[in-house]
């Protein structure tokens, strides 16, 4: 052989072998199922062009080739209305996630940097939004504000700011434990840089998990607020809606309480695998949802 | 440890009174005057009628006397009167208590009961077929959600044994038979999540300690390995999962209150959620408190467990 076949085959090789860590088929699978709610969110309503929102068709049909998750009880087409909820999952999750993130940030900086006072009294009032379950506060918040899609949003990101502001705070905690954060301050660096440059960098690998764990939750906590009649409103389209809808016409047309089910399985599963395979790549040692909760009594 | 009782006591004290005002302000301003709610429009009523109305409502003065005179009266057990029905909230919610504790009890026991050991197998036989499929139900059992395998479940057993669930509550002390068959559905539907979770976590703390010295060691000595699996391993290993379990009572109240609206049992949540639709004020602020009171002692009651079983906490 000569050494160009054998350079060529090398390189080749190294091209498809992954790092022994990103060989894990729950966080590829998990991202696949992403993608493809993603897609579905962004540009199925281009490939199925059917109109959710319009009863123009036999009501409470089955599959069939023109309506593939057959038709709802006022004639709606299942599948346009699939990918309706998963506009509205994507959204909700988004602003819900973007919410308990950034306030999450903002409290778990501020209290483990500064310690102290500040520390006692955010970590105090963290306590209190955490002490409600989360269906509580969300029927408190859009009990008193209406029930709406946006309230709804807002009401899952305030319930889990708790959870990202305690392992934010934690995760800053060990990062400003380490030396380099001294040797930072030693050579006149400022909060802000500090902050900036050296802590938010090393808090990426838990921020990642939690976003996706947490992502998979407000999804989870939308459908039920809008199956409750609490987040979106009908006739738009939610799978959590259209489930609570299905409710009544479980003797007639049972595929009608399947499909929504089934897609928010399939989303919130996807993300829970992306979250396990991220964890496993950044960090094994960061644990689980689970261990944040345990974590809660460490604190 | 009277000092990490005393600590977590204060907590709690202060965490309570701060979510009663939380739960007072929040229906306090609740769009729509709740004097209009209470006349159901009706504009005719005289300036006696609509202090009277007032004052039962509990709506005259400022909204510290307001608040002071609400959990007074609530430490009384006179928690007002439903606005639609004119029943007392507390004869309402006391009836519906007992329908949540014993969800609450079957959803937590099916969990443990049947979580901890399929954790403890797959932790033992890992990376086998047990080991592989519960990994695999962990996953998915964290993802379903509870209503859809609530109502999965009716058309299941509406369709294949042609029985659902009586739609009227008997007493397990009454009739146990019947309200465990009543009962079995919800439970169940509420249970799998943190069945699921149970699960992972016992398999991943399991895992950790059977790696430990001191198992090897058991071993060593010639300890059967049912003595070291119960004795020295899964003892230490639950302590996490006590406490998540624990916490995870705030999971099962939720699931509860979704599942008692599925099945139709008129338990605290189901009482709740239609109150806030018809605005009626007083069964609403009732239930909010009693829920958060129950998540809040709960929380402190595994807190204080932990404590106990894990003595470096505590002098932490």
């Amino acid at each position: 052989m000569s050494a160009a076949t054998v350079a060529a085959r090398l390189v080749r090789r190294r091209r498809l072998a992954l790092p022994a860590r990103w060989r894990n088929p729950v966080g590829i699978t998990g991202a696949a199922m992403v993608a493809v709610v993603c897609a579905t969110a962004l540009v199925g309503r281009f490939l199925w062009t059917t109109d959710p929102n319009n009863p123009a068709w036999t009501r409470l049909q089955g599959p069939s080739w023109a309506h593939p998750l057959g038709t709802d009880d006022l004639g709606r087409d299942t599948l346009a209305r699939i990918i309706h909820g998963a506009q509205v999952s994507l959204e909700v999750g988004a602003v819900a996630v973007g919410i308990s993130l950034g306030a999450g940030l903002v409290i778990g900086v501020l209290s483990a940097f500064y310690r102290g006072l500040l520390d006692l009294v955010l970590m105090r009032l963290v306590d209190v939004v955490f002490a409600f379950p989360y269906l509580l506060l969300g029927l408190l918040v859009v009990g008193l504000l209406g029930p709406s899609r946006l309230h709804a949003m807002m009401a899952i990101g305030i319930v889990f700011t708790p959870q990202f502001a305690r392992v934010i705070r934690a995760s800053v905690l060990e990062v400003m434990g380490q030396p380099f954060i001294e040797s930072a301050r030693a050579l006149g660096a400022g909060d802000l840089r500090i902050i900036g440059r050296h802590v938010l960098p090393n808090i990426v690998a838990p921020l990642t998990v939690l976003v996706t764990v947490y992502f998979s939750q407000s999804i989870l906590a939308e459908s039920t607020l809008s199956f409750l009649g609490l987040g979106t409103q009908p006739p738009e389209a939610a799978w959590g809606n259209m489930l609570a809808n299905a409710r009544g016409f479980i003797d007639s047309d049972v595929w009608m309480a399947v499909f929504p089910g089934l897609a928010i399985m399939f989303a919130v599963l996807g993300f829970n695998f992306l979250g396990d395979g991220l964890r496993d790549i950044l960090d094994p040692r960061l644990g689980t949802v689970a261990d944040a909760v345990v974590a809660k009594s460490k604190t | 440890m009277a000092r990490f009782v005393a600590q977590r006591l204060a907590a709690l004290v202060a965490t309570l009174t701060a979510v009663s005002i939380i739960i007072f302000l929040a229906v306090r301003f609740l769009p729509g005057n709740i004097l209009d709610l209470f006349f159901a429009g009706d504009n005719t009523a005289t300036p006696q009628e609509i202090a009277a109305a007032e004052k039962q409502l509990g709506l005259t003065g400022s909204y510290p006397e307001q608040y002071w005179r609400w959990i007074s009266h609530a430490f009384q057990g006179n928690l007002g009167r439903s606005l639609l029905s004119q029943q007392p909230v507390s004869a309402i919610m006391g009836s519906a208590l007992p329908i949540d504790i014993e969800l609450v009890i079957l959803g937590i026991g099916l969990a443990l009961v049947v979580g901890v050991p399929l954790g403890v197998l797959s932790a033992v036989r890992r990376d086998k077929g047990v080991d592989y499929f519960s990994r695999v139900a962990g996953l998915v059992g964290i993802s379903v959600p509870s209503f859809w395998l609530a109502t999965l479940l009716l058309i299941f057993t509406s369709r294949v044994f042609h029985w659902v669930p009586s739609l009227s509550y008997v007493s397990f002390f009454k009739h146990p038979i019947a309200n465990l068959e009543e009962f079995a559905l919800p439970a169940l539907s509420i249970s799998v999540f943190t069945l699921a979770l149970v699960m992972r976590l016992v398999r991943a703390t399991m895992l950790e300690v059977l790696n430990l010295d001191y198992v090897r060691t058991a071993r060593a000595k010639g300890v059967r390995r049912r003595a070291v699996l119960v004795r020295h391993a899964l003892r230490n290993a639950l302590i996490p999962v006590v406490t998540v379990a624990g916490f995870e009572v705030g999971t099962i109240i939720v699931g509860a209150a979704i599942a008692e609206i599925i099945f139709g049992l008129p338990g605290v949540g189901y009482q709740i959620i239609h109150a806030i639709f018809q605005r009626d004020y007083p069964v609403v602020q009732a239930a909010a408190l009693i829920i958060a009171a129950t998540f809040i002692v709960v929380n402190f009651a595994v807190d204080l467990l932990y404590g106990l079983l894990d003595p470096r906490i505590t002098v932490a």
